[in-house]
Formats: C-alpha cells, structure tokens, sequence
C-alpha cells in the first residue's frame, strides 16, 4: 500500500528524548510477535505508551532517533503512529521507514516548538512542521525524487516488484 | 576533484558512471551481501506482500551472496530450528554458494575468517555491525531487510553518499588492546551521534600500530556513533591478512591529497584514561575512576566488537594467578570456530576456565541477549556492543560497556576498578 505524502497529517504528540534505541521500539527478542510488540513497544521510557497511544497520534523525538540494531519500526504503525517527525534520525532506522514507507520527517527544531498532547502538523507538499495551536513551524527535509517514489510505491520491496514486471514485460 | 573514501568507493559502484560527491543520492553496484537470520522468513514474507507469489524469484548473483547462521546457532527452541529448516531451503532454492549452515560464530567474524571481504568492495549486510569491514579497507554498511531484498534481485541499491569525518589516532599502542577504551572516549567526547550518516576515515601515527582486531572493535563500532563507513586505509597489516585468506584480486581505496571532510577529530592515545559507558547508553561515558566501587554481578567479553583473539589473550594473561570473585559469571564467547580455536591452541581457554571463566560458544548470543539474562537489580560490565535499557534481560538491570582489560579487571575484584590497581606492570 502506497504512503501519499502529499496528504498533510495532523495528530497528538508523544514526545520523546534523544537517542531512543530500536531496542526500546522493537524489543522483538524478549516479544516475538507483533501482538506482544504492540503492547510493549516504547514502555522501556513511557510505560503508559502501549495502552495510551491512539491511531493518529504523531511520534515526536529528539536527535538520533531509532539509534541500535537495525530493525524497522513496523510495530509504530500498528499502533496506529500517523507520523514520526525527529530531529536526527539514526541512519538506519531511516533506511528502514524509507523502505517500508513508514512516514518519517526530519525537522531540525521539532523538539523546541511541540510539547507532549499538543497538536502537531506535518505538511510535507509545503515542507514544513507546525504547532498548531502556538503556530510555531520549523521546515522538513524533503527526500529526493527517488525516495519519494519508494514511498509511492508502499516500500522497496513494492518498489522492486513493480521494476521486476517492467523488465519481464520488456522480454 | 580530490575525493574522500567513501566518495572513491561510491564513484566506483555507481550505475550513472558519473563521479559521487558527498551528498548526492547514487544507485550503486553491491560487491557482496551478507545475510543471517533475516534471509528467509522475513524475506519471503516481503516477497508475498509485495506481489512475487513464489518468493523471491531469484538472487542476482548466487556467487556474491553469503548466508551465515549466526544468531540462531545452536538453535534454542524448535521455533529457531524451524527457520533455520526454512533458510536451508531458500538458499538451495536460489542456488546460493556460500552457506556457512552448521558453524557456531558471529557472521562479521566469518565473513572476515574465511576472506569473503577484500578491500575497495562495497559489501552490504542486513545487520547494523556489517560497518565492522571497514577495518579490511572495505566499504560495508548495514542495511535494512527490504533493502536486502533488492539487492538480493538486482545487486543494486541506492545511497546518499556521506560527508567523511577524518579521525586522526595518535599516540603510542599500550601493550594490551585500548579500541573499545577509544571509541567509548570518542562517543563520550563528540556525541553517539558525532558520525550521523557519515563515513569514518581513521588515520593518525597509531594506526599502523594497531592489530587488524583492534581496528575490526573501531571500525565496528562506527555504527555506534552512527556512521554509515568507517573506513582505516591499507597497509601491510591489511593485505597480509586478506592475502591469507582470499586469493581475489582486489582494488583498495586511499582517499586524495586535498579530499573535503566535514570534520577532523583528534584523540591522542597517551593522554586516554580507561573509559566506560555508564547505563543505558553508548555515548554516557565517563573515565573507569568515576564508576569504582560499582559491585558486578556478571561480567561478559564478546560479540562482534570484543570477542577476537586479543580480546580473550588480554583476559587470560591477567587472570594467570587471580580467580574470579566469588558469585561474579564471567561470560567469555569467542566471535567464531576460528577465534576459538586460536584461543585454545594458545592455551587461554585453560587459563580462563582455572581461573573461574565461563567459555560460551562462539556466536551472538552473549549481546544479543540469547546467553546470559540478567534479574532486577543486577549489574553487568561487558565488552560487547550495546548498553540499552532491557538488553540482557531484565529493564531494572544495568550494564556498563568497556574494553575487555576493565572488564577482567571488575571480573575479578567484584566490582569495577581501575586495571592500573589490580594488574602490576600495565
């Protein structure tokens, strides 16, 4: 399933610090499954996290974000996280959402103008992440051609799929 | 235009032909791809989502593809041994060559023992410390599972070409390994982020004093700081333990006089006390002095970053004529069958297990956590690669990373101390 990044998301923040680890979002090793996964995932530093969060809600961190182990972060989309806006972004953790066309926006200055439960807006057509109530903003990161069109796709795999079939309809 | 490493590299590999400059985004050619545990299942399940109903449909070179079975090995529940079933059958279904299926070790260590990395390649594996090959002079990165899958058809994928960080090691090689105390220094002083997908170049008058296992625990690390290379240069150190285990031509990489780093970072060896991470991350470092007194339950040497020959000799030599502390596990887990086996015919393993070791099979689980849980409450000093809260078991426990010279030291005081008191003559 395609990601459209031209729809602007608005959501409840849960906010969290600097270099929060694939451990502490995907401990798969301690719950196997994604049932598990999704009560536990981010308990380690929000223990109310797994019961609290609602579909919709926007995850916002610090610097070096999803740091660790390379694990995608499928689990926060099963929660129902619309959004992950951070102010760094561990480069494999990116790798990770990018390919599995998990919404994730870098904003330099997020963390300085949202607070925990406020309302968080990510407009990434126009490149910018707002407070919606205070009106504060600080600009996104927008991806290259390419990568907006993993997204498109729903991920690389989907993205792979489709080359595969032009290819076979080429022979 | 001077170019760095990582820009050489990219320029080499990529598709378009056109040379790669920090920043570009690049679709690049892959050398080799190393998969674990990810390779089936996972892969396969990809494989339906996205629309292949037969899996995979192919590899794109079964000559350049590695599956190792490292975390899984030996199995611990029927679970494991069911995916492990399921790989064996992917990997003759796709015709892949190089299957290391029966073999206890960590996939780096492998992938290094048995010559499947030559410098100037650019390798890529869906495990974060694939970054380690970097210390053989190769391009490696961790990538992520769907990556994997398409590099697994095509041997393609795409890049941002990193900005380099030059590192500049000074300073005189103590006679006991001090890689661990180093980058423990490096992320305490400059962040665990100072290296954000960027590529590490070490150079400096220390680097060719260090052994290819201290550069393996540096360049392994680099993913801890986060960088995407992390890259040391040839030298006759490098092809003489390549030559001996490939007889693969190979093009290694040197950066140009006049290459643009984004950064230059000094650490003189000399003046470094022993460091440690403090719990519960990479970059909560202070020196060993500001955490003394700590009392241990559990002590561990291992995984892909310390669990080499130097890691375990350095071990045994100071535990000759010591014991370790009564009601302290001292975990030690060899990183592969060949470490293991050098260990052995240098007679460590008999000084360690005298002393009051336990020797665990070589694989990940010591980090992982596979082998060796800890209960509330308990504390645990461990040259292995990570700290994070609720990795070795329970989240009430703390873990404390350092080089394995601090860990034998704790292992045997019940409690952390500087190496300089306990070990006379260092």
């Amino acid at each position: 399933m395609g990601f459209d990044l031209n729809r602007v998301i608005r959501g409840r923040v849960w906010k969290f610090g600097d270099s929060i680890e694939t451990d502490a979002i995907n401990p798969y090793y301690r719950y196997p499954t994604m049932d598990e996964l999704k009560q536990h995932t981010m308990e380690v530093y929000r223990p109310e996290f797994p019961a609290q969060v609602r579909p919709g809600d926007i995850l916002v961190a610090g610097r070096n974000f999803g740091c660790g182990s390379s694990r995608p972060g499928l689990v926060l989309r099963e929660v129902g996280i619309a959004a992950i806006v951070a102010e760094s972004v561990a480069r494999l953790f990116l790798r990770n959402s990018i390919s599995r066309a998990i919404p994730i926006f870098v904003a330099p200055g997020v963390a300085g103008i949202v607070e925990d439960g406020e309302t968080l807006e990510v407009d990434y057509p126009e490149a910018v992440i707002r407070n919606v109530a205070s009106g504060a903003s600080v600009p996104l990161r927008k991806f290259p051609p390419m990568i907006e069109q993993i997204f498109e796709c729903g991920g690389l795999p989907e993205f792979a799929r489709e080359r595969y079939l032009r290819e076979q309809a080429l022979k | 235009m001077a170019q760095t490493m990582a820009e050489k590299l990219l320029t080499r590999h990529n598709l378009s032909g056109n040379p790669a400059r920090a920043g570009d985004f690049v679709e690049a050619k892959i050398d080799g791809a190393m998969c674990h545990y990810h390779a089936a299942e996972p892969m396969h399940d990809m494989a339906l989502e996205a629309g292949f109903k037969d899996g995979l449909p192919r590899v794109w070179d079964p000559a350049r593809v590695y599956v190792l079975l490292d975390h899984h090995q030996p199995t611990l529940s029927q679970k494991l041994a069911d995916e492990n079933a399921l790989i064996r059958r992917e990997v003759a279904r796709l015709g892949i060559q190089c299957f290391h299926d029966s073999e206890p070790g960590i996939a780096h260590q492998m992938m290094l023992d048995y010559g499947l990395v030559r410098p100037g390649e650019l390798v890529v594996g869906n495990d974060s410390h694939t970054v380690g090959y970097g210390s053989v002079n190769a391009g490696a990165t961790g990538i992520t599972r769907a990556d994997m899958f398409y590099v697994l058809l095509y041997g393609e994928l795409w890049f941002q070409v990193p900005e380099s960080v030059r590192v500049v090691l000074e300073g005189r090689q103590p006679s006991y390994p001090i890689a661990k105390d180093m980058i423990l220094y490096l992320a305490g002083n400059h962040g665990d982020d100072f290296a954000q997908g960027m590529s590490i170049e070490y150079s400096g008058s220390l680097v060719p004093q260090l052994s290819i296992d201290s550069r393996m625990c540096l360049s392994t690390h680099g993913v801890e700081v986060g960088a995407k290379f992390a890259l040391f240069g040839s030298d006759e150190a490098t092809h003489r333990f390549v030559k001996a285990r490939t007889d693969q031509p190979y093009e290694p990489l040197a950066p140009d006089a006049g290459a643009h780093y984004a950064n230059e970072i000094r650490l003189n060896v000399d003046e470094m006390p022993f460091m440690v991470a403090k719990p519960h991350q990479f970059g909560n470092v202070t020196p060993v002095d500001e955490a003394r007194g700590t009392r241990i339950n559990q002590a561990q040497i291992g995984s892909c970053a310390n669990g080499r020959f130097e890691d375990i000799e350095i071990a045994a030599r100071m535990l000759e004529g010591k014991k370790v502390a009564k009601g302290v596990r001292f975990l030690i887990s060899p990183a592969s069958q060949h470490v293991y086996l050098q260990c052995l015919k240098a007679g460590l393993i008999e000084k360690l297990i005298e002393a009051g070791a336990q020797v665990i099979t070589p694989g990940c689980g010591v980090c992982q956590p596979r082998v060796g849980f800890l209960s509330d409450g308990e504390v645990c000093i461990t040259a292995t690669t990570r700290n994070f809260k609720g990795r070795k078991g329970s989240p009430k426990a703390e873990i404390y990373l350092a080089g394995p010279l601090t860990v034998t030291a704790a292992a045997v005081a019940g409690e952390i101390v500087n190496p300089k008191e306990m070990f006379r003559g260092l």
